[in-house]
Protein backbone atom coordinates (compact mmCIF):
# COMPACT_ATOMS: atom_id res chain seq x y z
CA UNK A 1 0.00 0.00 0.00
CA UNK A 2 0.97 3.49 -0.77
CA UNK A 3 0.31 6.02 1.72
CA UNK A 4 -0.06 9.81 -0.10
CA UNK A 5 0.45 12.73 2.95
CA UNK A 6 -0.40 16.45 1.48
CA UNK A 7 -1.43 19.63 2.05
CA UNK A 8 -2.41 19.92 -1.38
CA UNK A 9 -6.20 20.72 -2.69
CA UNK A 10 -7.91 17.73 -4.43
CA UNK A 11 -7.61 19.44 -7.86
CA UNK A 12 -3.99 20.21 -7.11
CA UNK A 13 -3.51 16.10 -6.52
CA UNK A 14 -5.09 15.10 -9.12
CA UNK A 15 -2.87 17.17 -11.88
CA UNK A 16 0.58 15.57 -10.21
CA UNK A 17 -1.46 11.61 -9.76
CA UNK A 18 -4.39 11.73 -12.51
CA UNK A 19 -4.65 7.75 -11.74
CA UNK A 20 -4.57 7.08 -8.06
CA UNK A 21 -4.66 3.47 -7.62
CA UNK A 22 -7.14 1.48 -5.00
CA UNK A 23 -3.81 0.33 -3.06
CA UNK A 24 -3.46 4.09 -2.30
CA UNK A 25 -4.56 6.29 0.88
CA UNK A 26 -4.79 9.57 0.46
CA UNK A 27 -4.16 11.61 3.99
CA UNK A 28 -5.65 14.71 2.87
CA UNK A 29 -6.54 17.87 4.74
CA UNK A 30 -10.91 18.04 5.50
CA UNK A 31 -10.45 21.15 7.93
CA UNK A 32 -11.15 19.18 10.90
CA UNK A 33 -7.65 18.19 12.18
CA UNK A 34 -7.11 18.57 15.76
CA UNK A 35 -3.78 19.62 17.43
CA UNK A 36 -1.55 16.01 19.33
CA UNK A 37 -2.55 17.55 22.87
CA UNK A 38 0.91 15.61 24.10
CA UNK A 39 -1.72 13.03 26.48
CA UNK A 40 0.20 9.84 25.52
CA UNK A 41 -3.33 8.41 25.49
CA UNK A 42 -2.50 6.38 21.57
CA UNK A 43 0.28 4.67 24.04
CA UNK A 44 -1.43 4.15 27.17
CA UNK A 45 -4.92 4.68 27.14
CA UNK A 46 -6.11 2.97 23.38
CA UNK A 47 -2.42 1.56 22.30
CA UNK A 48 -2.40 2.02 18.86
CA UNK A 49 -5.01 4.49 18.15
CA UNK A 50 -5.10 8.37 18.66
CA UNK A 51 -7.51 8.99 21.35
CA UNK A 52 -8.79 12.58 19.43
CA UNK A 53 -11.98 11.44 17.17
CA UNK A 54 -11.56 13.59 14.30
CA UNK A 55 -10.97 11.52 10.91
CA UNK A 56 -7.24 11.17 11.92
CA UNK A 57 -6.99 9.17 14.69
CA UNK A 58 -5.79 6.03 12.56
CA UNK A 59 -2.44 7.10 11.33
CA UNK A 60 -1.46 4.84 13.11
CA UNK A 61 -2.61 1.80 11.67
CA UNK A 62 -2.42 3.29 7.99
CA UNK A 63 1.82 3.63 8.56
CA UNK A 64 1.43 -0.16 9.72
CA UNK A 65 -0.02 -1.14 6.22
CA UNK A 66 2.60 1.18 4.00
CA UNK A 67 5.02 0.08 1.59
CA UNK A 68 5.04 3.65 0.82
CA UNK A 69 4.75 6.79 2.47
CA UNK A 70 4.95 9.74 0.30
CA UNK A 71 4.71 13.25 1.50
CA UNK A 72 3.92 16.61 -0.53
CA UNK A 73 4.31 19.35 1.81
CA UNK A 74 4.79 23.29 1.16
CA UNK A 75 8.64 23.77 2.97
CA UNK A 76 8.56 25.88 6.28
CA UNK A 77 11.62 26.70 7.70
CA UNK A 78 13.25 23.36 6.64
CA UNK A 79 9.96 21.44 7.61
CA UNK A 80 6.46 20.67 7.03
CA UNK A 81 3.55 22.89 7.09
CA UNK A 82 1.46 22.54 9.12
CA UNK A 83 -1.44 20.10 8.36
CA UNK A 84 1.45 17.77 7.55
CA UNK A 85 3.02 18.12 10.43
CA UNK A 86 0.08 17.78 12.39
CA UNK A 87 -0.52 14.19 10.55
CA UNK A 88 2.82 13.19 11.55
CA UNK A 89 1.83 14.29 15.16
CA UNK A 90 -0.82 12.30 15.21
CA UNK A 91 1.27 9.35 13.76
CA UNK A 92 3.45 8.14 17.18
CA UNK A 93 0.52 5.39 17.73
CA UNK A 94 3.03 3.57 15.12
CA UNK A 95 5.64 3.23 17.33
CA UNK A 96 5.52 2.15 21.20
CA UNK A 97 6.31 4.06 24.32
CA UNK A 98 9.07 1.83 25.02
CA UNK A 99 12.69 2.64 24.12
CA UNK A 100 15.93 1.31 22.58
CA UNK A 101 19.42 2.77 22.45
CA UNK A 102 20.69 2.59 18.73
CA UNK A 103 24.14 4.11 17.22
CA UNK A 104 24.29 5.61 20.97
CA UNK A 105 20.93 7.30 20.53
CA UNK A 106 17.31 6.84 22.17
CA UNK A 107 14.60 5.74 20.02
CA UNK A 108 10.85 3.99 20.09
CA UNK A 109 10.88 0.93 19.20
CA UNK A 110 8.42 -0.67 16.90
CA UNK A 111 4.65 -1.68 17.14
CA UNK A 112 4.25 -3.64 14.13
CA UNK A 113 7.16 -4.95 12.06
CA UNK A 114 6.29 -3.18 8.79
CA UNK A 115 8.45 -0.95 7.01
CA UNK A 116 8.41 1.40 4.69
CA UNK A 117 10.14 3.74 2.37
CA UNK A 118 10.03 7.57 2.62
CA UNK A 119 9.73 9.54 0.30
CA UNK A 120 9.69 13.64 0.87
CA UNK A 121 8.35 16.16 -2.03
CA UNK A 122 9.03 19.87 -0.39
CA UNK A 123 7.86 22.79 -2.51
CA UNK A 124 8.07 26.64 -1.95
CA UNK A 125 9.19 29.56 -4.20
CA UNK A 126 12.34 30.67 -2.40
CA UNK A 127 13.44 27.27 -0.02
CA UNK A 128 16.76 28.69 0.98
CA UNK A 129 19.64 26.77 1.39
CA UNK A 130 19.66 26.34 4.72
CA UNK A 131 15.89 25.01 4.81
CA UNK A 132 17.84 22.55 2.55
CA UNK A 133 19.92 21.40 4.51
CA UNK A 134 17.65 21.40 7.72
CA UNK A 135 14.76 19.48 5.36
CA UNK A 136 17.48 16.96 4.82
CA UNK A 137 18.40 16.43 8.57
CA UNK A 138 14.70 16.43 9.17
CA UNK A 139 13.82 13.78 7.14
CA UNK A 140 16.74 11.49 7.81
CA UNK A 141 15.68 11.98 11.31
CA UNK A 142 11.78 11.04 11.00
CA UNK A 143 13.09 8.20 8.61
CA UNK A 144 15.11 7.07 11.76
CA UNK A 145 12.73 7.08 14.25
CA UNK A 146 9.67 5.84 12.01
CA UNK A 147 11.67 2.82 11.03
CA UNK A 148 11.89 3.60 7.40
CA UNK A 149 13.86 1.62 4.99
CA UNK A 150 15.07 4.40 2.81
CA UNK A 151 14.21 7.98 3.02
CA UNK A 152 14.46 10.77 -0.25
CA UNK A 153 13.93 14.51 -0.21
CA UNK A 154 13.28 16.50 -3.41
CA UNK A 155 12.81 20.05 -3.42
CA UNK A 156 10.41 21.82 -6.50
CA UNK A 157 9.62 25.47 -6.54
CA UNK A 158 6.16 24.73 -7.35
CA UNK A 159 4.18 21.88 -6.35
CA UNK A 160 2.91 21.16 -10.29
CA UNK A 161 6.45 20.14 -11.09
CA UNK A 162 6.38 17.11 -8.81
CA UNK A 163 5.38 14.40 -11.27
CA UNK B 1 13.03 45.07 28.25
CA UNK B 2 9.99 43.62 27.33
CA UNK B 3 10.24 39.83 27.36
CA UNK B 4 7.51 37.53 25.34
CA UNK B 5 7.81 34.29 26.46
CA UNK B 6 6.25 31.41 24.22
CA UNK B 7 4.73 28.23 26.07
CA UNK B 8 4.63 25.95 22.74
CA UNK B 9 3.63 22.78 24.36
CA UNK B 10 0.02 21.41 23.15
CA UNK B 11 -0.31 19.62 26.43
CA UNK B 12 -3.38 20.82 27.93
CA UNK B 13 -2.16 20.15 31.38
CA UNK B 14 1.00 21.09 33.21
CA UNK B 15 4.05 20.28 30.75
CA UNK B 16 7.56 20.70 30.71
CA UNK B 17 7.90 23.61 28.75
CA UNK B 18 5.47 25.61 31.66
CA UNK B 19 8.15 24.03 34.32
CA UNK B 20 11.54 25.45 32.51
CA UNK B 21 9.45 28.67 32.04
CA UNK B 22 8.78 28.74 35.85
CA UNK B 23 13.14 27.75 36.05
CA UNK B 24 13.27 31.09 33.78
CA UNK B 25 11.39 33.83 34.44
CA UNK B 26 12.56 34.73 37.87
CA UNK B 27 16.15 34.74 36.58
CA UNK B 28 15.11 37.14 34.11
CA UNK B 29 12.23 39.28 35.62
CA UNK B 30 14.35 42.21 37.40
CA UNK B 31 13.70 45.65 35.81
CA UNK B 32 11.81 43.91 32.55
CA UNK B 33 8.50 43.15 31.59
CA UNK B 34 7.30 39.36 31.26
CA UNK B 35 4.05 37.76 29.49
CA UNK B 36 4.01 34.51 29.05
CA UNK B 37 2.00 33.45 25.84
CA UNK B 38 0.51 29.76 26.29
CA UNK B 39 -0.38 28.15 22.74
CA UNK B 40 -2.23 24.96 24.15
CA UNK B 41 -5.96 25.77 24.13
CA UNK B 42 -7.15 28.57 21.44
CA UNK B 43 -4.75 30.30 19.41
CA UNK B 44 -3.72 33.81 20.30
CA UNK B 45 -5.92 36.79 19.28
CA UNK B 46 -4.94 40.04 17.77
CA UNK B 47 -3.52 41.75 20.29
CA UNK B 48 -1.51 38.77 21.80
CA UNK B 49 0.30 38.88 18.03
CA UNK B 50 0.59 42.55 17.96
CA UNK B 51 2.09 42.39 21.68
CA UNK B 52 4.67 39.56 20.84
CA UNK B 53 5.71 41.53 17.86
CA UNK B 54 6.32 44.60 19.73
CA UNK B 55 8.97 42.55 21.84
CA UNK B 56 12.58 43.44 22.96
CA UNK B 57 13.09 39.70 23.43
CA UNK B 58 11.17 36.56 22.57
CA UNK B 59 11.61 33.21 23.55
CA UNK B 60 10.36 29.70 22.74
CA UNK B 61 9.64 26.95 25.06
CA UNK B 62 8.35 24.05 23.42
CA UNK B 63 8.66 19.95 23.18
CA UNK B 64 9.84 18.46 20.40
CA UNK B 65 7.72 16.48 18.06
CA UNK B 66 8.40 14.16 15.71
CA UNK B 67 11.81 15.80 15.29
CA UNK B 68 10.85 19.12 15.13
CA UNK B 69 8.07 21.91 16.07
CA UNK B 70 4.88 20.91 16.82
CA UNK B 71 2.33 21.72 14.51
CA UNK B 72 0.64 24.29 16.71
CA UNK B 73 3.53 26.64 17.28
CA UNK B 74 4.27 26.20 13.56
CA UNK B 75 0.87 27.65 13.00
CA UNK B 76 2.01 30.58 15.16
CA UNK B 77 5.35 31.07 13.88
CA UNK B 78 3.54 31.47 10.46
CA UNK B 79 0.90 33.95 11.53
CA UNK B 80 3.68 35.88 13.57
CA UNK B 81 5.70 35.74 10.12
CA UNK B 82 2.74 37.36 8.21
CA UNK B 83 2.27 40.49 10.63
CA UNK B 84 5.41 41.74 10.00
CA UNK B 85 7.86 42.11 12.96
CA UNK B 86 8.37 46.47 13.17
CA UNK B 87 11.60 46.38 14.86
CA UNK B 88 14.18 44.12 13.50
CA UNK B 89 16.64 44.35 16.81
CA UNK B 90 14.64 41.46 18.32
CA UNK B 91 16.73 38.90 20.23
CA UNK B 92 15.34 35.25 20.15
CA UNK B 93 16.29 32.14 21.91
CA UNK B 94 14.37 29.04 21.94
CA UNK B 95 14.64 26.13 25.16
CA UNK B 96 13.51 22.68 23.51
CA UNK B 97 12.68 19.91 25.39
CA UNK B 98 12.32 16.11 24.04
CA UNK B 99 11.13 12.92 25.11
CA UNK B 100 14.65 10.96 23.97
CA UNK B 101 17.81 11.11 26.52
CA UNK B 102 20.03 13.09 24.26
CA UNK B 103 19.28 16.69 24.31
CA UNK B 104 21.26 16.66 20.76
CA UNK B 105 18.25 15.50 19.26
CA UNK B 106 16.56 18.63 19.62
CA UNK B 107 18.65 20.36 17.27
CA UNK B 108 16.50 20.29 14.09
CA UNK B 109 13.97 22.28 15.78
CA UNK B 110 16.65 24.97 17.06
CA UNK B 111 17.71 25.28 13.64
CA UNK B 112 14.37 26.07 12.26
CA UNK B 113 13.60 28.70 14.59
CA UNK B 114 16.62 29.68 13.92
CA UNK B 115 15.51 29.62 9.99
CA UNK B 116 12.17 31.39 10.95
CA UNK B 117 14.52 34.14 12.48
CA UNK B 118 16.56 34.29 9.68
CA UNK B 119 13.38 34.79 7.65
CA UNK B 120 12.04 37.59 9.91
CA UNK B 121 15.73 39.43 10.12
CA UNK B 122 15.49 38.81 13.58
CA UNK B 123 18.42 38.42 16.07
CA UNK B 124 19.66 35.01 16.85
CA UNK B 125 20.73 34.59 20.62
CA UNK B 126 20.82 31.33 21.81
CA UNK B 127 19.27 27.55 21.94
CA UNK B 128 19.07 24.95 24.59
CA UNK B 129 18.17 21.48 23.89
CA UNK B 130 17.30 19.46 26.79
CA UNK B 131 17.21 15.68 26.57
CA UNK B 132 14.98 13.45 29.15
CA UNK B 133 12.44 15.93 29.29
CA UNK B 134 9.54 13.64 30.43
CA UNK B 135 11.89 13.41 33.82
CA UNK B 136 12.08 17.05 34.65
CA UNK B 137 8.48 17.54 36.56
CA UNK B 138 10.19 14.35 38.84
CA UNK B 139 13.08 16.08 39.41
CA UNK B 140 11.65 19.25 40.52
CA UNK B 141 12.30 19.54 44.10
CA UNK B 142 15.66 19.00 43.49
CA UNK B 143 17.40 22.66 42.68
CA UNK B 144 18.61 23.71 39.64
CA UNK B 145 22.31 23.21 39.31
CA UNK B 146 22.19 20.12 41.77
CA UNK B 147 22.64 16.49 41.24
CA UNK B 148 20.72 15.46 38.14
CA UNK B 149 19.88 18.22 37.61
CA UNK B 150 23.27 20.18 37.34
CA UNK B 151 23.24 20.49 33.96
CA UNK B 152 19.64 22.10 33.09
CA UNK B 153 20.44 24.88 35.92
CA UNK B 154 23.65 25.54 34.26
CA UNK B 155 21.96 25.49 31.04
CA UNK B 156 19.32 28.03 31.76
CA UNK B 157 21.70 30.21 34.26
CA UNK B 158 23.82 30.76 30.66
CA UNK B 159 20.84 31.38 28.83
CA UNK B 160 19.27 34.00 31.17
CA UNK B 161 22.77 36.18 31.70
CA UNK B 162 22.59 36.10 27.71
CA UNK B 163 18.72 37.43 27.53
CA UNK B 164 19.74 40.15 30.15
CA UNK B 165 22.43 41.34 28.43
CA UNK B 166 21.05 40.93 24.85
CA UNK B 167 24.04 38.60 23.92
CA UNK B 168 24.30 35.63 21.66
CA UNK B 169 25.46 32.13 22.91
CA UNK B 170 26.57 29.06 21.78
CA UNK B 171 23.72 26.70 21.22
CA UNK B 172 23.48 24.38 24.19
CA UNK B 173 22.38 20.19 24.11
CA UNK B 174 22.15 18.59 27.33
CA UNK B 175 20.90 15.86 28.87
CA UNK B 176 20.44 15.26 32.74
CA UNK B 177 23.29 14.06 35.19
CA UNK B 178 21.85 10.72 35.13
CA UNK B 179 22.65 7.33 33.68
CA UNK B 180 20.85 7.01 30.77
CA UNK B 181 20.28 2.44 31.12
CA UNK B 182 18.32 3.84 34.42
CA UNK B 183 16.40 6.35 32.86
CA UNK B 184 15.36 3.76 30.08
CA UNK B 185 14.13 1.27 32.87
CA UNK B 186 12.44 3.91 35.16
CA UNK B 187 10.69 5.47 32.25
CA UNK B 188 8.81 2.01 31.62
CA UNK B 189 7.97 1.20 35.49
CA UNK B 190 7.66 4.50 36.66
CA UNK B 191 5.81 6.04 33.25
CA UNK B 192 4.34 4.04 30.90
CA UNK B 193 3.26 0.72 32.95
CA UNK B 194 1.83 2.72 35.99
CA UNK B 195 0.24 5.23 33.50
CA UNK B 196 -1.37 2.46 32.03
CA UNK B 197 -2.35 0.43 34.80
CA UNK B 198 -3.84 3.76 35.72
CA UNK B 199 -6.59 3.37 32.43
CA UNK B 200 -7.49 -0.02 33.63
CA UNK B 201 -4.89 -1.60 31.17
CA UNK B 202 -2.40 -4.56 31.58
CA UNK B 203 1.25 -4.26 30.39
CA UNK B 204 0.75 -7.12 27.52
CA UNK B 205 -2.05 -4.63 26.12
CA UNK B 206 0.84 -1.52 25.65
CA UNK B 207 2.26 -3.82 23.07
CA UNK B 208 -0.95 -4.66 20.91
CA UNK B 209 -1.56 -3.47 17.61
CA UNK B 210 -4.71 -2.32 15.63
CA UNK B 211 -6.61 -5.00 13.46
CA UNK B 212 -8.34 -4.02 10.18
CA UNK B 213 -11.36 -5.60 11.54
CA UNK B 214 -11.41 -3.54 14.50
CA UNK B 215 -11.07 -0.48 12.27
CA UNK B 216 -14.04 -1.85 10.18
CA UNK B 217 -16.04 -2.58 12.95
CA UNK B 218 -15.60 1.55 13.92
CA UNK B 219 -16.44 2.39 10.53
CA UNK B 220 -19.43 0.44 10.62
CA UNK B 221 -20.53 1.71 14.09
CA UNK B 222 -20.13 5.01 12.75
CA UNK B 223 -22.13 4.44 9.55
CA UNK B 224 -24.98 3.29 11.68
CA UNK B 225 -24.45 6.14 13.68
CA UNK B 226 -24.91 9.09 10.55
CA UNK B 227 -27.83 6.51 9.58
CA UNK B 228 -30.22 6.93 12.60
Amino acid sequence: MTVIIHDLENTELQTIFPQIGKDTVLVSEKGSIKNCIGCFGCWIKTPGTCVLKDGYENMGWILSQAETVIIISKCYYGGYSPFVKNILDRSIPFLLPFFKIEKNETHHKQRYKNTFQLVVHFYGENITSQEMDIAHSLVKANAINLHATSCKVLFYQSFNQIA
Amino acid sequence: MKISIINGSPKLGKSTSELIVEYLTPLISKNNSIEVFNTNTTALNEGQLSGIICSDTIIFAFPLYVDSIPSNLLRLLIGLEKRQFPSQNIMVYCVVNNGFFEGKQNHIAVKQIKSWCAINHLIWGQGIGIGAGEMLPFLKDIPLGHGPNKNIGNAIKQLSFNILTRQGGEDLFISPNWPRFLWKVQSSLFVWYPRAKSNGLKKSRLFEQVQKNYLDNIKQLEQKGKKQ
